[in-house]
């Protein structure tokens, strides 16, 4: 069986180089930019207006997100909360952890149509209308599998807290920049924190997986090995 | 949209990237009747160029900046923010909204004579920015872009604080050059509750750069640190010591990082000869504070 819809996980890796910067503008579909208030997406998620007149101070009206291809409905979330705490305690969506909740550990990263983003700095409601992927919907092949592997086999896991956010922002940074060299690792990885590993395994696994997706493309050029790259879409083979 | 919500009362908080609003909501630092989410009024998001000047919206994250072509010193400022995960979402309005007195575009954009324009239901609006930092945005007003210049020369910005990616800086220095107006700016942050120009050593750049070709004598990078300290030290009203390191030990600080963006903008001039090494050591330190 499939474990992972197809459609949400091209919508993670492939969105990320290609369409970063239009992405934004896809999303504004309803058109309600100066406050029509759209209800297409569901909700009241148009372009603002979180938390209307027609609800109680708390708020709870509901609205639909996307997580790693699925649509899902939220109720009874607050119209304050971050996507973390959306997806966690009121979608049970586990795959993210939740840490420091100020944006500095990255063990709640996901990739928001196809960028990088720590879901606790990210108000729930917003996300109406984006891909939201977590590590749980980037995969089971291609990159992402190459990356998961990487982890285990190059002693990057330890208690594991911050692994899924590292899979997510290792996956991101090699979808970008294929051969990133080590100090733009460190430097793209700087956004999460693990306390077990002293990072040298993690940036040991990253080399491994660089090694190994350079010899998948050896023979062509460069150019070949960037054009080839998205298929990480592919169900899961298992 | 945003009138009507300030006029039902309710607290009304606006939302860009959310790396500043969304932990506080959780946290119960802020709390909001009204969250107006900004993310998808896409013009916020327009960057244009003037013939003179470039203008950034308000929505412009961290990232759109880091690559931008027209604006190099402002493109690696932005380079410096935080992690991949808060440039990716953070914005130049959040930035200007929660005005946190170390913030990064913060003292980059002092240093670059920046103005805020706003809109609110009186119409549109435009302030230099430490006026805007000084009275903040009236609760019905919505920041729209920033301006500044065109760059004219070389901008270095530097900080220095803990971890990058999760903190903000403890000092911050932003040197810019105008070689056409044969003007130097700088600004520091982090020492007073805003960011703040330094005029004594900007009229010291001024007279002592050789602007013909952009060059400075080898001990002109000390004295405009020294100068730095002294006027870092007149900053008013300062911010409150504490665990962000004493007074005297950012302004000392604030005078190092002066220094060496000094030296990193303009050629310095041979030592003369029999003082081995010298102050041109400063502009050969590396690395990013």
């Amino acid at each position: 069986m499939t474990a992972v819809a197809p459609d949400g996980f091209a919508a993670g890796p492939t969105g990320t180089g290609e369409t970063a910067g239009t992405d934004g503008e896809a999303t504004g579909t309803d058109g309600g930019a100066t406050g029509a208030g759209g209800g297409a997406n569901g909700g009241d998620g148009g372009e603002a207006g979180v938390g209307g007149g027609e609800t109680g101070a708390d708020g709870n009206e509901s609205y639909r997100l996307n997580v790693d291809g699925f649509l899902r409905t939220v109720n009874g979330a607050r119209l304050g909360d971050s996507l973390l705490t959306v997806l966690r305690d009121t979608l049970g969506v586990t795959a993210v952890k939740d840490a420091c909740e100020q944006g500095r550990c990255g063990a709640c990263s996901v990739l928001l149509d196809g960028r990088l983003a720590a879901s606790c700095t990210v108000l729930a409601a917003d996300a109406d209308g984006t891909r939201v992927v977590t590590v749980a919907g980037l995969g089971g092949a291609g990159l992402a599998r190459a990356v998961r592997a990487m982890f285990l086999a190059e002693g990057a896991v330890q208690c594991g807290f911050c692994t899924p956010g590292f899979v997510v922002a290792v996956t991101d940074l090699l979808t970008r920049h294929p051969d990133a060299d080590e100090e733009e690792i460190r430097e793209a990885l700087a956004g999460n924190i693990c306390r077990c590993t002293g990072y040298g395994r993690i940036l040991a696994a990253v080399r491994a997986v660089q090694a190994e997706r350079s010899l998948l493309r050896s023979g062509d050029a460069h150019s070949s090995g960037q054009t080839q790259r998205p298929p990480d879409g592919g169900p899961d083979g298992g | 949209m945003l009138a009507a919500a300030h006029d039902s009362g309710a607290a009304v908080a606006l939302l860009g990237g959310g790396t500043d609003l969304v932990p506080a909501l959780r946290s119960g630092e802020r709390v909001a009747g009204v969250v107006v989410a900004l993310r998808r009024v896409l013009e916020l998001r327009v960057r244009g160029a003037g013939a003179d000047s470039l203008t950034i919206g308000a929505g412009a994250t961290y990232t759109d900046l880091a690559g931008w072509s027209l604006s190099p010193g402002l493109a690696r400022a932005a380079r410096v923010v935080g992690s991949v995960q808060i440039r990716n979402t953070g914005t130049v309005g959040g930035a200007l909204g929660s005005a946190r007195p170390a913030g990064d575009l913060l003292t980059f954009l002092t240093a670059a004579d920046a103005e805020v324009l706003t809109a609110s239901p009186r119409g549109l609006d435009r302030q230099p920015l430490p006026r805007f930092l000084a009275d903040g945005l009236a609760p019905d007003a919505l920041v729209t872009a920033v301006r500044l210049a065109r760059p004219g020369g070389p901008q270095v910005y530097l900080k220095i604080g803990d971890r990058q990616a999760a903190y903000p800086a403890v000092v911050s220095c932003a040197v810019l050059v105008d070689r056409v107006r044969h003007r130097l700016t700088c600004a520091i942050g982090g020492v007073g509750l805003l960011p703040a120009r330094m005029g004594d050593a900007e009229r010291y750049a001024r007279d002592e750069v050789d602007w013909s070709t952009g060059t400075v004598s080898p001990t002109a990078a000390r004295r405009f640190g020294d100068l730095v300290v002294e006027a870092a030290a007149r900053i008013t009203p300062a911010l409150p010591a504490g665990p962000r390191g004493s007074a005297e030990y950012r302004w000392h600080a604030a005078g190092v990082l002066a220094g060496r963006a000094f030296a990193r903008c303009l050629h310095v001039t041979a030592p003369p000869a029999g003082v081995p090494g010298g102050p041109a050591g400063d502009s050969a330190v590396g690395g990013q504070p």
